[in-house]
């Protein structure tokens, strides 16, 4: 294994049940996730994410295929891996009788040092604004997400595993989320970050893999992925749009979904501008505005059934 | 194995010892209310006496003269109804070694820790293994300070002894119960398939003892009850072997317990 992988997965597969009921989760993944990057694991629910995620946790066991965290296998060496990451599941179920308080003394106890984690613990709680008197029954479903994100983080791991990690938290709390991401990267440190909403993982993850079907159809960086070679672009007219404009521009074979609002028309654009700027030449330009196309576009590209993100 | 789980399966879960052990124990004080009146007791065996043999032995009870000494009194009724009660904690104990945690879905973060399955489940079997302990031995201990305080005339050791053998069939019930949650996971089938474990037992037990033959002797051989009868120690019949056998199911249960929870994916 490459020294600066973190996540190795060569053709690991889950199969659930058996016989005609077998129902396959994940197909033949290969994956690298690279130390110091945040990687974003993409997918609807059902693709496999959280499959894919228990798997590396030796929670459940492989039909087929390996997978290596820091260079370990993730069955024969899981205590020694766990003791190196921080893992926050997609649905976070914690003693509902105990408080936050006794929850992280409990789980470092069990990680050891546990002073020097509960100090930790006590800082992220409240850079979190989490108060951990309360019993996690009386935490709100943000409260218990931010619980279970000092869980994950109270002793530095040099891995962290997130599934879907700011469901329920509020917009403030996301940002202190993303900065806290920021400084995991700074520091040289691994996340390895499920979600469905695309807007995080554009805003804080280095490199993507798209998961659908139990199947991953594309691992690429962030910026490569924003910048696939199409645009939306949006043009204003001071007074109102040229005569014939939406025709002109519907027989630009690279210009496609043209739309008119008032003096406004919007369009979707593949490669060189010159035929845009020459069609809408005869008006009087007050705004010219060029979107990349989100990651939501992308991803509904991926999930139209192509093999490749629309162009 | 660190014992730390254990640690913390006795911080979270010591009130159980007080619960059942008072409950308990206050069923023993009962019994010695009554075994501290002669008059009352032999009336008692009066009354059994016009059951026929089989049907005593059905209920427990191997001989009348047995029950007219306020020892024999005492194991024969409370040590019977404790091993029933503590086969309840037993069961309830079983499903919190793990079925508990894995249905609620927190085993997905304590098995996120650096702690090897097995260690867990064996911190949890020994951490309940010790409350079902602090159980037996607080229901003893106040049977016996009831026995002491109303001045029962019974010996002391005898009944402490066959309370104490109550404390291999409780784990044996609760192994059994953890066997079945780890093999079955769903929580409910295995509290049903325990219950009927211990019913069974009670029955086949009750029933081979009104019976003779080999049917009679199988049954009586495959119940766990026939193996921690506190009346042995009191006609002085106890035999170490019985205990031998019910700590070697308890060894090959839990075993059973860690191969299939150490085996199988979790949560699903």
């Amino acid at each position: 294994m490459a020294s600066d992988s973190v996540i190795e997965i060569r053709g690991l597969t889950k199969t659930y049940g058996a016989g005609r009921k077998a129902t396959l989760a994940l197909s033949q993944l290969d994956l690298t996730v690279k130390r110091g990057e945040i990687f974003g694991y993409l997918g609807p629910n059902g693709a496999g994410k959280t499959t894919t995620i228990r798997l590396l946790l030796d929670l459940i066991r492989p039909s087929a295929g390996s997978a290596k965290i820091f260079g370990l296998d993730i069955r024969a060496d899981s205590v020694e891996i766990h003791r190196r990451i921080g893992f926050l599941p997609g649905e976070l179920n914690l003693w509902e009788g105990r408080t936050g308080e006794q929850i992280i003394n409990y789980v470092a106890s069990v990680r050891g040092d546990s002073r020097g984690i509960v100090k930790h613990a006590d800082e992220l709680a409240e850079r979190l604004d989490l108060d951990t008197s309360k019993r996690v029954r009386d935490l709100s479903s943000g409260n218990k997400r931010k619980l279970g994100l000092v869980i994950s983080m109270m002793h530095s791991p040099e891995l962290l595993i997130l599934d879907e990690p700011t469901g329920g938290l509020d917009p403030l709390v996301q940002q202190t989320f993303h900065e806290m991401m920021d400084e995991y990267r700074a520091k040289g440190k691994t996340v390895f970050l499920s979600s469905h909403v695309l807007s995080e993982v554009q805003a804080i993850c280095d490199r993507v893999g798209i998961l659908r079907d139990g199947e991953v159809k594309a691992v690429e960086s962030v910026d490569k992925i924003t910048t696939v070679d199409f645009h939306w672009v949006d043009v204003v007219f001071r007074d109102s749009l040229p005569a014939g404009l939406p025709q002109q521009l519907e027989r630009i074979s690279t210009i496609t979904d043209v739309s008119t609002n008032g003096a406004r028309v919007r369009m979707r654009m593949v490669g060189d501008f010159d035929p845009l700027l020459r069609a809408i030449s005869n008006g009087y330009v007050e705004m010219l505005h060029i979107e990349e196309p989100s990651l939501e576009e992308i991803f509904l590209a991926f999930y139209s059934g192509d093999e490749e993100p629309a162009k | 194995m660190t014992g730390i789980v254990i640690r913390n399966t006795l911080r979270t879960s010591w009130k159980q010892i007080l619960y059942w052990g008072v409950g308990l124990g206050a069923l023993g004080l009962y019994i010695d209310f009554i075994a501290m009146s002669p008059d009352i007791i032999s009336g008692y065996a009066d009354i059994l006496k016009s059951m026929p043999p089989a049907m005593l032995k059905a209920f427990g009870v191997s001989g009348i003269e047995l029950l007219t000494t306020p020892e024999g009194w005492i194991v024969s009724v409370f040590v019977a109804e404790a091993a029933i009660f503590l086969s309840v904690f037993a069961v309830l104990a079983g499903l919190n070694i793990s079925a508990n945690d894995e249905q609620s879905g927190v085993m997905d973060v304590i098995l996120s820790l650096p702690i090897s399955r097995a260690a867990y489940l064996l911190e949890r079997w020994i951490g309940f293994a010790l409350i079902g302990l602090g159980v037996v031995v607080l229901c003893a201990l106040i049977t016996l300070a009831g026995i002491i305080g109303m001045n029962v005339d019974a010996p002391l050791d005898v009944i402490l002894k066959s309370i104490l053998n109550l404390y291999p069939a409780a784990l044996l019930v609760m192994t059994v119960t953890c066997l079945l949650a780890t093999a079955l996971r769903r929580r409910a089938v295995a509290v049903g398939v325990s219950a009927a474990f211990v019913v069974v037992s009670y029955l086949f037990n009750a029933l081979g003892a009104a019976a003779s033959g080999a049917i009679a002797d199988f049954m009586t051989g495959v119940s766990y009850f026939s193996y921690v009868e506190g009346e042995a120690f009191v006609i002085g019949a106890y035999d170490p072997i019985d205990s031998v056998i019910v700590f070697a199911a308890i060894l090959i249960g839990f075993v059973l317990s860690l191969r299939t929870f150490v085996s199988r994916d979790i949560g699903i």
